[in-house]
């Protein structure tokens, strides 16, 4: 009732709080989209283990050979592909990509494994300067059916003939492939890497990490989905420390400002709580209608606050993420962790500063109007 | 009914000691109108405080029906001033964000019906939904009065209740309380013997003591 009757107190209150919840949340949102996306971008080496051979480039055969000797879990295929560097835009700037060129069959087989449902376009052919790529990469790079992207003279992009777009794949994850002919005639060094695909996709992970111990030593380089993560999360490891101060700093401050805003709120109200206990009221009742008042306040505004943001994430989403094909979890679970120290903090010292109050308070000081 | 007997209440001033009350005793008894008549000053506000509970005397006892206020906790006594005594102060208190209406229904959600009667017997039939600031001094002062009555206490204390308005509001304002505590007693504080003039009883009050004793 207090409330309601005095929305122009409390609507400020819950507007502090709506605006910290919000600034809190969509800060980290927007920060965790970084790696979500670096993750996103190579979330496709987790359908398979890439080896290639360091030094001895005819050394391919014996690593499959080890690697396919007594594995802990059953394989299914081993794809023997060509590959070569290309780049995509990330929020921090550009990324390494691979683009793997096999055999038609394989790629009917590998494009399964990825979870595509069917390409626009077609297929490259034998030796053709032809390559597919997907739906997130057209995106990225703002390519369509037809345009050139791999170019003799483009040492990001290099191959030696322009290679022309001629299908896009329909598939959420980040692609690039081409036909093995192909990059056969054109590289001068022929490295084969060799693609392992474990017959349980779940069991993968758990194959990769025996491989790699299993690898050990020998002059070959292993590309597994969990070394991704790993270096993602290593490489953004001293960001998250400055995050955490920020915000620890801001919920600092916040909390404070919501705390002496609280009290000069509650200390406007001495007098009828003074009167109240006077005529029959408890400490105790007092402060649980206090205690509701601004659980109500502070949970308002906290809820408010993740409204807004993902209001907030939503536009960002829409105007700057999809348009790049960058990812951004607007439900992010982390950013909201980090919105709950706010209205639990808030909620301990407006409460404190209340109890302290009561402790020693007078009613009959009130009603002689010796305060107010 | 309360019974005070040799009650002191003393404030500490500056290492000095003031007693407000001194080793007063006193009786209400059932139904009657007592006046406390005394000058600024002279402690009659503390004899109130003491005889409903809201302070505890430095020494001497109270008793409620033969029980020693002393020996109830906090929410016994504020249990009792809720349900069995009323409160009309000198300025009249009230919430300024509910209307007159809802200042009563405070204190007792269920009497919807008796607050909107008493009201209007007390002049505010219109004035039900109007918050405080939009009420005259006196029409605020009849509200604490219909807030006072409407547990239909045993004893209303009044501590000068007509102190904030002019003579003809507060003369209403004292018969109104007369007229509507039914057999409830009234315990009315003030330094106008003019208001007391339809008292049962008169006690008079220089500095902390009874006098006419
Ligand atoms: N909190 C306090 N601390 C110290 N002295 C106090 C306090 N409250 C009251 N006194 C003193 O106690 C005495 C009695 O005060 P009290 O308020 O009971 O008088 P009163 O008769 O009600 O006066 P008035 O008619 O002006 O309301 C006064 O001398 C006053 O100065
Ligand atoms: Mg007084």
């Amino acid at each position: 009732m207090f409330l309601r009757r005095n929305a122009g107190k409390t609507v400020p209150l819950v507007l502090v709080i709506t605006l910290a919840v919000m600034l809190i949340q969509s800060i980290i949102a927007l920060i965790n989209s970084i790696p979500l996306s670096i993750r996103t971008i190579y979330r496709y080496t987790d359908a398979f283990l890439g080896v290639s051979p360091r030094l001895d480039p005819t050394m391919t055969p014996t690593f499959v050979k080890t690697l396919t000797t007594n594995p802990p879990v059953e394989i299914e295929k081993v794809i023997l592909c060509r590959a070569s560097g290309a780049q995509v835009k990330s929020i921090v700037g550009k990324w390494p990509f691979a683009v793997m060129a096999m055999e038609r069959a394989d790629l009917d087989y590998y494009l399964q494994r990825q979870g595509a449902k069917g390409i626009t376009g077609r297929f490259p052919k034998d030796g053709a300067p032809e390559m597919i790529i997907s739906e997130s990469v057209a995106r990225n790079l703002n390519l369509k059916l037809g345009d050139t992207f791999l170019k003799p003279d483009d040492s990001e992009n290099f191959s030696r003939m322009p290679v022309k777009v001629v299908g896009i794949i329909k598939a959420d994850r980040w692609m690039m492939l081409s036909n093995k002919q192909y990059f056969a005639d054109t590289q001068p060094i022929p490295i084969d890497f060799a693609l392992i695909f474990t017959k349980d996709i779940s069991k993968q992970g758990e194959y990769d990490r025996w491989a790699e111990r299993k690898m050990k030593g020998e002059f070959a380089q292993l590309f597994a989905f969990h070394q991704i993560e790993k270096q993602s999360s290593e490489m953004f490891a001293v960001l998250y420390k400055i995050i955490n101060l920020v915000i620890g700093v801001l919920v600092i401050v916040i909390t404070t400002m919501m705390g002496m805003l609280m009290n000069i709120y509650q200390s406007q109200r001495l007098v009828e709580f003074g009167l109240l206990q006077a005529i029959g009221f408890t400490k105790q009742q007092l402060l649980k209608r206090v205690l509701i008042e601004s659980l109500i306040v502070i949970v308002g505004g906290w809820f408010v606050g993740l409204a807004a943001a993902r209001g907030v994430l939503l536009i960002a989403q829409a105007a700057l993420m999809t348009p790049n094909a960058f990812a951004l979890d607007v439900a992010d679970p982390m950013a909201l962790m980090y919105t709950v120290p706010v209205p639990i903090a808030i909620l301990i010292v407006a409460i404190g500063t209340i109890w302290l109050r009561f402790r020693n308070f007078d009613p009959v000081a009130v009603v002689e109007r010796r305060l107010v | 009914m309360i019974q005070a007997t040799n009650v002191s209440l003393v404030y500490n001033d500056h290492e000095k000691k003031v007693f407000a009350c001194n080793d007063v005793t006193l009786e209400v008894k059932p139904g009657e109108f007592l006046g406390i008549l005394g000058p600024s000053g002279s402690g009659k506000s503390s004899l109130l405080y003491l005889l409903s509970g809201l302070k505890n005397p430095s020494s001497g006892t109270i008793h409620h029906h033969g029980k020693d206020l002393q020996s109830l906790n906090d929410q016994q006594r504020a249990e009792l001033r809720k349900k069995h005594f009323g409160f009309v102060f000198q300025q009249p208190f009230l919430l300024g964000y509910l209307t007159a209406l809802e200042n009563i229904l405070a204190i007792s959600p269920a009497s919807k019906q008796r607050a909107e009667d008493l009201l209007a017997e007390l002049g505010l039939r219109d004035k039900l939904h109007r918050l405080p600031h939009e009420l005259s001094g006196g029409e605020r002062q009849r509200v604490c009065v219909a807030r006072a009555l409407i547990n239909q206490p045993e004893v209303i204390f009044a501590d000068e209740p007509t102190a904030a308005l002019d003579h003809t509001n507060g003369e209403q304002v004292v018969q109104l309380l007369n007229q509507h505590r039914g057999q409830g007693s009234l315990v009315m504080v003030t330094h106008d013997p003019t208001m007391l003039a339809s008292s049962d009883r008169v006690e008079r009050m220089t500095e902390g003591t009874l006098v006419g004793r």
